[in-house]
């Protein structure tokens, strides 16, 4: 999307070249373009694009884990696998309710928060007036290099009941929950404290196995430390991603912006935000698809648990898989997870480029004046 | 750049507020490191200081019974390899993607999208059959050559080349140089932020990987720190909760990796402040 | 829960009991399958490097009686490392098995059924018997065995006022004597919030979970009455479960002092030995229900072998090893499981008298829940076990009953 940000080579190309030599250099240019991107195709298509056709073959088969899928006692069971999950009212349904609502939630409050702290910890550690920014640069980053594994067992020391957290907040004189281990809701929680009393038309009908009431519970408070440990750990990971873009807007233009009389604000939302669009898109897209496959916190720390509220579909496909052994609904919720991941990747584009055309014109003008 | 301009309280709320979040950000390692030395009992009582009463190592001795060099070394391994193949592939694929016009790029890129956003822990079964077929289950190769395979590399340094200007590599197209030499002189150096970026985020992606690695080797010898730990946490380290050996085991998988990144942080802030100069 | 309850169960916390005892060899017997020389594959769950060095050493002097070499790997993830092997075609030769990846293995058919025709096949305990036979086959032998008992801290039980008269025989001497051993900072009893834990009151109270016809049956009323007796203690704050007191386990809170009682398994031994030696305990019989009726639950894990393993007559003749009463004793030794040879109860028994409750007990044990594809529904009512301070005890049933019957149906 962001390649309409730059001129097309075909305008900058002198025009007195002859129309058979352009040709040949685009000839050239495509056959470059295929070699340039053949390893990398080649290592995707291997390791990932077979393995996900295998993946969705086994979605729609009986296969039980004995002997290669694609061997020939496997038979297809058509869509029955998916029928257990989106219509058929049960255990499996109801898992993947709670997952879906579960994960939302997780993604609603992870991908804003990371996306924001990471971009004002980039701009602020990028500005060379920033004293000990080497410092700063290293401690917001260091959560990221840390394996999932070891941050992991920070968190359960953290914010075990008579943890770290609950003793800080023991000092400050408030009572810390029982973080691990309390379902509740903070949606539900509030309203619980206002008075509200869940109404019946909520309680008694619902999607997927879970009550409307149930779908707007909230994150747990348990889930609130997964979105702690997520924003805590990926925000450097971000930062990373937006420094390379914002080292990229040259210093002539901020400076001629400040001489101009821009202020802070208006520089950011002019000439910062404009040119790290690119950036941008990026760390939404990759946030977007990193909170939706949540596994391996779950798997390290709550295992879905207290009552459900930390359940992720990504946790979700491989228990059923790997201890149900019943790798059809497996590789079923992978593809349905797939699919909600594709919805909010177009969701997520759309907006953006909406918000585009207005500021776009204003983002171009740096690079065209040379 | 600002700051000259600015009052000085204002700066000094500044720098106050970044220090409470640097402090957020760093204490939980010190409690990490502290609390790997403590007792059982210490651990439980005192969480909030990382200061031990009593300085103890079991927790350490009780990690040094394994193969800690070994896996160390698989580790450095195939983290080394992973890493500077994913630069090598990953900037081609991606400057290409960003710069070059050719047929069914667009396709190729939605691909890589899509590709991305199927949840990877269901293809551990299909990606180890494929392991499998090419023969390179329980190698060396087998650990590396699946950890290449790297979409999210690819779009990194697809976005990142479409926000420089293409002026420069235009210049020397014009002049003629061919099409890797254009790429290898001239866009590459371009790009040395955003290859530092991918650099630190493939090594600590492989070092820190734990099912890719389980799923191509079934050989001790072949252990990384993440596997080998985990059959440590897997046994001994499931049920109870021991703070201070888990967070010993955290401490030992972490000091590799942070030395390599405090190496690197220095090439990031050099080649940071000197972006776009070249 | 459900799985690392299953290496638990299988390998008991890697307390040292004593040193590896040097193994004697075993009888040869024969056997359907041909015995060639082709090597073994031997995969298991580790508890920690007592265990490690324990079967590394089983399958060394395997080797030397048998001249088959046996290669060992101890699991980074058992489950997802058997898994593999099965998709591959390869699975190890030999393996610990859990009942409940039994009844999914079972199912497939991709099980060798040996334990049957093997001579020693009344020798064990009918209860583990019972976990790992499919539609009427014992499939393969049990490994090793472990029951619930009433742990009790004797220091708190002196200070507290308490003779060994005292110990609770049933359910309402064992709410007061949790009142009584309640003080600041430490509760009477501690349970683990999982069905492996909390189902004996089921039982206890006449009800059943899985009966011998293999049918379902949870909400029954006397298993509501049962759960509700609990809720009640965790409502007076006489009982806990681990998370309430910062624990990862009941055995953490118990150690620790959290706790002065904790129904809990053998495994239990082990970790005492090796992270809280201080502690004086005693191990009592599980109390029983309001109408006399005596209960626990037995865990087991089983030596698996393959369909498919391409040396079924050595891999058998390794299982026969294994299970012979001098090696059991020796795995005993070594991480303090209970030998699963009924034959052995009496050697096992002097060899630690504190410990022969738990033997005592395997005559009356009843399984633990393992059906095929259970996983998620035990997942479910464990979740819902966890909050039952807070809930209704005949709906927690009541779910659990829906989502575990129409997999009964499908098993045996």
């Amino acid at each position: 999307m962001a390649t309409r940000q730059l001129a097309p080579p075909e305008r900058r190309a002198p025009g007195t070249q002859g129309v058979r030599r352009r040709h040949r250099a685009r000839r050239r240019e495509a056959a470059a373009g295929w070699l340039f991107t053949a390893p990398a195709i080649v290592a995707l298509v291997v390791f990932l694009v077979v393995p996900i056709v295998m993946a969705a073959w086994v979605s729609v088969s009986d296969w039980s884990g004995i002997g290669s899928p694609i061997s020939g006692g496997v038979r297809t069971v058509g869509m029955a696998n998916y029928e257990a999950l989106l219509t058929q009212s049960g255990l499996a349904q109801q898992d993947l309710g709670l997952s879906i609502r579960d994960n939302l939630y997780y993604v609603l409050f992870v991908v804003p928060l990371q996306t924001a702290l990471a971009l004002a910890l980039a701009i602020v550690v990028s500005r060379k007036a920033l004293r000990g920014r080497g410092f700063f640069r290293t401690a917001f980053y260091f959560p990221s290099v840390t394996s999932s594994v070891a941050v992991s067992m920070i968190f359960l020391f953290l914010f075990a009941d008579t943890g770290v957290i609950n003793g800080a907040l023991g000092y400050l004189g408030v009572h810390g929950p029982s973080w691990f281990s309390d379902p509740n809701g903070l949606v539900h929680m509030i309203a619980s404290d206002a008075g509200i009393t869940p109404p019946s038309a909520l309680t008694s009908h619902g999607l997927l196995g879970v009550s409307w009431w149930d779908w707007l519970a909230g994150p747990s408070v348990a889930m609130v430390t997964l979105i702690v440990l997520a924003i805590w750990t990926t925000s450097g990971t971000f930062m990373l991603l937006f420094l390379p873009a914002l080292y990229s807007i040259s210093e002539q233009v901020e400076e001629a912006a400040i001489v101009d009389g821009a202020g802070a604000w208006t520089r950011f939302r002019r000439i910062t935000l404009p040119l790290i669009r690119p950036a941008l898109f990026l760390v939404l897209t990759l946030g977007l698809i990193g909170t939706w496959q949540v596994f391996d916190q779950v798997f390290l720390i709550t295992q879905g648990n207290p009552a459900g509220t930390t359940l992720t579909p990504a946790y979700l496909a491989y228990q059923v898989s790997f201890g149900d052994q019943q790798w059809g609904q497996g590789a079923a919720i992978a593809f349905i997870l797939f699919a909600i991941i594709v919805i909010f990747t177009v969701l997520q584009r759309l907006v953006l480029r909406e918000h585009d055309s207005p500021t776009q014109a204003r983002g171009r003008r740096p690079w065209s004046g040379g | 750049m600002a700051g000259r301009r600015k009052q000085p309280w204002l700066r000094a709320g500044l720098y106050l507020t970044l220090l409470i979040f640097a402090f957020l950000y760093i204490y939980p390692f010190l409690l990490e490191l502290g609390t790997s030395f403590k007792s059982e009992t210490d651990s439980v009582n005192n969480p909030v200081n990382p200061i031990p009463r009593n300085w103890v190592v079991s927790a350490f001795t009780t990690l040094g019974q394994q193969d800690f060099p070994r896996w160390f070394m698989n580790s450095v391994v195939v983290a080394v390899f992973v890493t500077a193949g994913r630069i090598l592939f990953d900037s081609m694929a991606g400057y290409a993607l960003a710069r070059l016009r050719f047929r069914g790029r667009s396709a190729v890129f939605a691909a890589i999208i899509a590709v991305m956003a199927v949840p990877g822990v269901v293809l551990l079964i299909p990606k180890f059959l494929v392991i499998r077929t090419l023969g390179i289950y329980d190698t060396y190769p087998g650990l590396i050559i699946p950890l290449l395979a790297d979409a999210t590399g690819v779009f990194i340094m697809k976005q990142f080349f479409e926000s420089i200007p293409a002026s420069i590599e235009e210049a020397a197209k014009i002049d003629g140089a061919g099409m890797f030499r254009v790429f290898w002189s001239v866009v590459l150096p371009m790009a040395r932020p955003a290859l530092m970026a991918l650099t630190i985020l493939s090594f600590q992606g492989s070092w820190n990987d734990f099912s890719d690695i389980l799923i191509a080797h079934e050989n001790p010898a072949l252990d990384t720190l993440t596997t080998g730990v985990g059959r440590l946490v897997s046994g001994q380290l499931g049920a109870a909760t021991q703070y201070p050996l888990k967070l010993a085991a955290a401490v030992a998988m972490t000091i590799p990796v942070a030395i390599v990144f405090f190496v690197f942080q220095k090439y990031i802030l050099r080649t940071g402040q000197g972006a776009l100069k070249e | 829960m459900k799985y690392s309850k299953a290496l638990l169960s299988a390998a008991a916390v890697g307390g040292m009991l004593a040193a590896v005892a040097a193994c004697s060899s075993g009888s040869t017997g024969s056997s359907a399958a041909k015995v060639s020389k082709a090597p073994l594959t031997l995969m298991f769950g580790s508890s920690g490097p007592a265990e490690t060095k324990a079967v590394d050493a089983a399958a060394s002097a395997f080797t030397k009686q048998s001249g088959i070499k046996v290669k060992v790997i101890a699991a980074s993830n058992l489950t997802q490392q058997l898994a593999q092997g099965f998709a591959a075609g390869h699975p190890p030769d030999v393996f610990y098995l859990d009942p409940g990846s039994f009844q999914n293995y079972a199912k497939d058919n991709a099980l060798y059924p040996y334990a049957q025709t093997l001579p020693n096949a009344g020798d064990f305990y009918p209860a583990l018997r019972a976990a790992f036979t499919y539609k009427g086959t014992f499939i393969c032998d049990p490994k090793d065995a472990s029951t619930l008992a009433l742990y009790i801290n004797t220091t708190d039980w002196r200070q507290a006022g308490l003779t060994s008269a005292d110990i609770p025989k049933n359910w309402s001497q064992l709410a007061a004597v949790s009142k009584k051993l309640t003080t600041h900072g430490r509760v009477g009893l501690v349970l683990d919030q999982s069905h492996s834990e909390l189902d004996e009151f089921l039982y206890q109270n006449g009800g059943t979970v899985v009966g011998s016809n293999g049918k379902v049956d949870l909400d029954s009323s006397q298993n509501v009455t049962a759960l509700a007796f609990l809720k009640k203690m965790l409502d007076e704050n006489i009982l806990k479960f681990p998370p309430a007191l910062s624990s990862g386990w009941s055995g953490q809170a118990f150690g620790e002092n959290k706790a002065a009682m904790d129904i809990v398994g053998n495994w239990m031994v082990g970790a005492m030995q090796a992270d809280y030696p201080k502690v004086h305990y005693q191990v009592a019989t599980i109390p029983s229900g309001p109408t006399g009726k005596t209960a626990t639950l037995s865990f087991t894990n089983c030596w698996g072998i393959p369909r498919s393993s391409a040396n079924l007559g050595g891999a058998v003749k390794f299982v026969k090893f294994l299970t012979t009463p001098q090696q059991q004793m020796a795995f005993s030794k070594a991480f303090g499981v209970i030998p699963s040879l009924a034959t052995l109860q009496g050697t096992w028994q002097s060899t630690f008298p504190n410990l022969a409750v738990h033997t005592k007990e395997l005559t009356y044990a009843h399984p633990d829940i393992a059906l095929p594809n259970d996983a998620q529904a035990l997942a479910a009512f464990d979740g819902s076990l966890a909050q039952l301070a807070t809930s209704n005890p005949a709906t927690i049933l009541a779910k659990a009953q829906d989502n575990l019957a129409p997999l009964a149906s499908q098993a045996r």
